[in-house]
């Protein structure tokens, strides 16, 4: 009974359309055609960085369940970035991490690298086709670029469905090589910051500088693993849980920051180049559901990350789909990040105490918490394309973690909260 | 007289209307006004003839009267007489899952989204009343037993748009047929391909979870259609129930994917082979394999 119902009888079919519609028979064809994502992103930090983002994805139907993917992102940077050196309450003169050139900060205000430039091209290509009945398979490469900094890598996966298609496990490899190059060279691990200022002439204190640097260039290469499970629960609620697994070897030190040493009241001493262990090993999972409520879409994540870096941190993420009219729909968007600060990590460092192996004060790497809260508008049009426009406001907590500010310190912001503002279109064809 | 309309699209010339419960478009390649209302008028009306002629809801249609005189030989006119052969080789290479007679159930059966199922009482009362095999055909004459009615909602869509293809076609030389789609709310079928060499890029209804509420596809030449619950169905004790019936036990089909879509050299075929495969409940995607045809699944 079973194999007879499953027999091939779209022939015969064929042949019975073709009669009811008094005509020949005839050969048809069908294929997917190319689907292409574009998407335009601004970003901006009151008083802070800008960034500007253009993406471009294109996803090419080969038959058989066979895809090409291709990728281009352009972004530029421009604006000012925290060094990490110390609010004063007195001017501060800081040179520029190229050596040439000083900025001045202004009393009480934490002091900004407002050099920061940089504008970024990346290409992305995969290919995924199946391999066998319920196993698929893809491998790609990714190039980018910026001025100072070059990143090659490259990525495979394996899925495999069961259970009819309800249940997907995958294991995912990627490797990349980085290389960066900042202007003026690596500083040697906690060099000081040299001013002009100090020398008597150009030559005395370029040579100064030179010797605070000992190399040109350096690599961080990392290796990621990530292992999937897809489960659909039922018709309207989809599951995936994550586990990640990422090993960095190399130059993980921001060439740009800075960390001050204060005395006993507070004040900046000397500021010298921050240095963060050359390895990292990084454990993520990740909890997503998809569910379908009554004509209405929720996606609901959450990922908890922990590292050899003692850094720690929880993302919660909710976004909810609902339709507007029949053609718009409304996304809002809530998401709460919270980490920990790295082991190493200092908002300053005491003259009397003697230097750690490892410092960093860049507040990223701090105590923090942060939160966005945006929407999303989107509408169909015709043929299938759709029109989206975001906005969101990301607000940055960087928070005490139980530092006793001495001296002057204490009257001015050692955690500066940053807002940012970003809008995005985005349109599919 | 139905109202259409005529607008300049994204390359093409696009005619509107509304028949059959669906929006209904006549896309033209060619950016000509006047070419397309033209087309889109004779669509219009012959879909409005096909409508008059096989709508059960309709008191007046030929159907209707086949049903009211159930219970005595009717004389059938050509077209209905090639309609009804072609559901009988439907019912019989499906072993039966396909079944015009097994429209009656929807007496019962209300797919309202609720959880309101019919009483085993009530199917047992009308499944005598089901079934293609006890519905006696000669050439051109048909012998409804009496109590029983025949549905074609099943064909008749896929069918009109088939046949407005052709008759579209045949207002053209053969060396001279522009390229056309005929789209009847995400049932389809293309002329020939595009002069532009570019594809037909066509939105389907995804009713998927997530990002991808319509997908498009491109079509450049025979047809496409869907069949699926994405809004009727009933659901209780957590088991979701589609609209599509099962002839034999009087039950909806339970376990099949939310949606189907399949590609074939035409409308009639492409709808057929996508009920079918719904008809098959949880072996759909297996049945649909065996046909060799392209098709998308939404689970």
């Amino acid at each position: 009974m079973q194999l007879k119902q499953l027999a091939n009888i779209s022939m015969a079919l064929a042949a019975a359309s073709c009669a009811a519609l008094g005509q020949q028979a005839e050969a048809g064809t069908l294929l997917d055609d190319w689907q292409f994502n574009s998407a335009i992103l601004l970003y901006n930090e009151t008083d802070r960085v800008s960034a500007g983002e253009a993406i471009l994805t294109a996803r090419g139907d080969f038959g058989d369940d066979k895809y090409l993917n291709l990728g281009l992102v352009v972004d530029a940077l421009t604006g000012a970035s925290a060094t990490g050196a110390v609010a004063q309450p007195y001017v501060q003169s800081f040179t520029r991490p190229s050596g040439r050139g000083s900025y001045d900060v202004a009393p009480g205000v934490t002091p900004l690298d407002d050099t920061f430039h940089d504008t970024r091209v990346q290409l992305d290509a995969s290919w995924e086709q199946p391999l066998a009945t319920n196993w698929r398979a893809s491998g790609g490469g990714h190039l980018s670029k910026e001025y100072d900094y070059l990143s090659m890598g490259l990525n495979g996966s394996l899925a495999r469905d069961f259970n009819q298609k309800n249940t997907t496990v995958s294991l995912g490899l990627g490797y990349s090589h980085d290389t960066i190059s900042p202007e003026g060279g690596i500083a040697t691990a906690f060099a000081p910051m040299l001013l002009r200022s100090d020398y008597a002439d150009d030559s005395s204190y370029q040579a100064a500088f030179d010797a605070t640097r000992d190399r040109a260039d350096d690599t961080k290469d990392t290796l990621d693993v990530l292992l999937g499970l897809t489960q659909v629960i039922n018709r309207n609620w989809l599951m995936q849980l994550n586990y990640s697994l990422s090993m960095a070897d190399g130059y993980m030190t921001d060439p740009f920051k800075l960390v001050s040493v204060v005395n006993a009241n507070g004040e900046v001493q000397q500021n010298l180049y921050e240095n963060r262990p050359d390895q990292r090993t990084k454990h993520s999972v990740y909890w997503q559901n998809k569910l379908h409520l009554g004509g209405s879409y929720l996606d609901a994540s959450y990922r908890y990350m922990w590292d050899d870096w003692e850094l720690t941190s929880h993302t919660a993420d909710l976004k909810w789909r609902l339709p507007m009219t029949d053609r718009w729909y409304v996304e809002p968007q809530f998401r709460y990040y919270q980490q920990s600060a790295a082991e190493f990590y200092q908002p300053f460092i005491l003259q009397a105490e003697p230097l750690p192996q490892y410092v960093s004060a860049d507040y990223r790497i701090g105590k923090m918490n942060t939160y966005t809260v945006g929407a999303k508008f989107g509408t169909k049009l015709a043929q299938g394309n759709e029109l989206s426009f975001r906005i969101a406001l990301y607000q940055q907590n960087p928070q005490n973690d139980r530092v006793a500010a001495p001296g002057v310190l204490a009257n001015v912001e050692l955690y500066e909260k940053v807002t940012a503002v970003m809008a995005q279109v985005s349109y599919s064809f | 007289m139905v109202a259409i309309a005529v607008n300049a699209g994204k390359n093409c010339t696009v005619g509107q209307f509304r028949a059959m419960a669906s929006p209904c478009e006549i896309l033209l390649e060619a950016p000509d006004m006047s070419l397309c209302r033209q087309l889109t008028q004779l669509a219009a009306a012959e879909t409005e003839r096909i409508e008059q002629k096989y709508s059960r809801y309709r008191r007046s249609s030929l159907l209707s009267q086949l049903n009211r005189n159930a219970g005595s030989w009717q004389t059938l006119d050509p077209e209905t007489s090639q309609l009804l052969a072609f559901a009988d080789s439907c019912y019989q290479l499906s072993d039966g899952l396909f079944d015009i007679s097994s429209g009656i159930l929807r007496r019962i059966w209300t797919f309202d989204g609720s959880d309101k199922l019919a009483s085993q009482s009530k199917i047992d009362a009308l499944l005598p009343h089901v079934g293609w095999d006890k519905v006696l055909r000669d050439t051109n004459r048909i012998m409804l037993p009496s109590a029983m009615e025949l549905d074609l909602g099943g064909i008749a869509k896929e069918y009109a748009v088939d046949k407005v293809l052709q008759l579209l076609s045949q207002q053209f030389a053969a060396d001279d047929l522009p390229s056309l789609v005929v789209n009847f709310g995400g049932d389809m079928r293309c002329s020939r391909p595009r002069e532009d060499g570019t594809l037909w890029r066509i939105g389907i209804e995804n009713p998927t979870l997530a990002d991808q509420a319509i997908s498009a596809v491109g079509l450049s030449k025979g047809a496409l259609a869907s069949s699926g619950d994405s809004r009727r169905f009933l659901l209780k004790d957590g088991t979701r129930y589609s609209h599509i019936l099962h002839p034999k036990t009087g039950w909806p089909i339970t376990d099949a994917p939310r949606s189907v879509t399949v590609a074939a050299p035409n409308c009639l075929l492409a709808g057929m082979l996508a009920t079918t495969a719904l008809l098959h409940g949880s072996h759909a995607e297996a049945f649909l394999q065996a046909q060799h045809c392209q098709y998308w699944l939404v689970m």
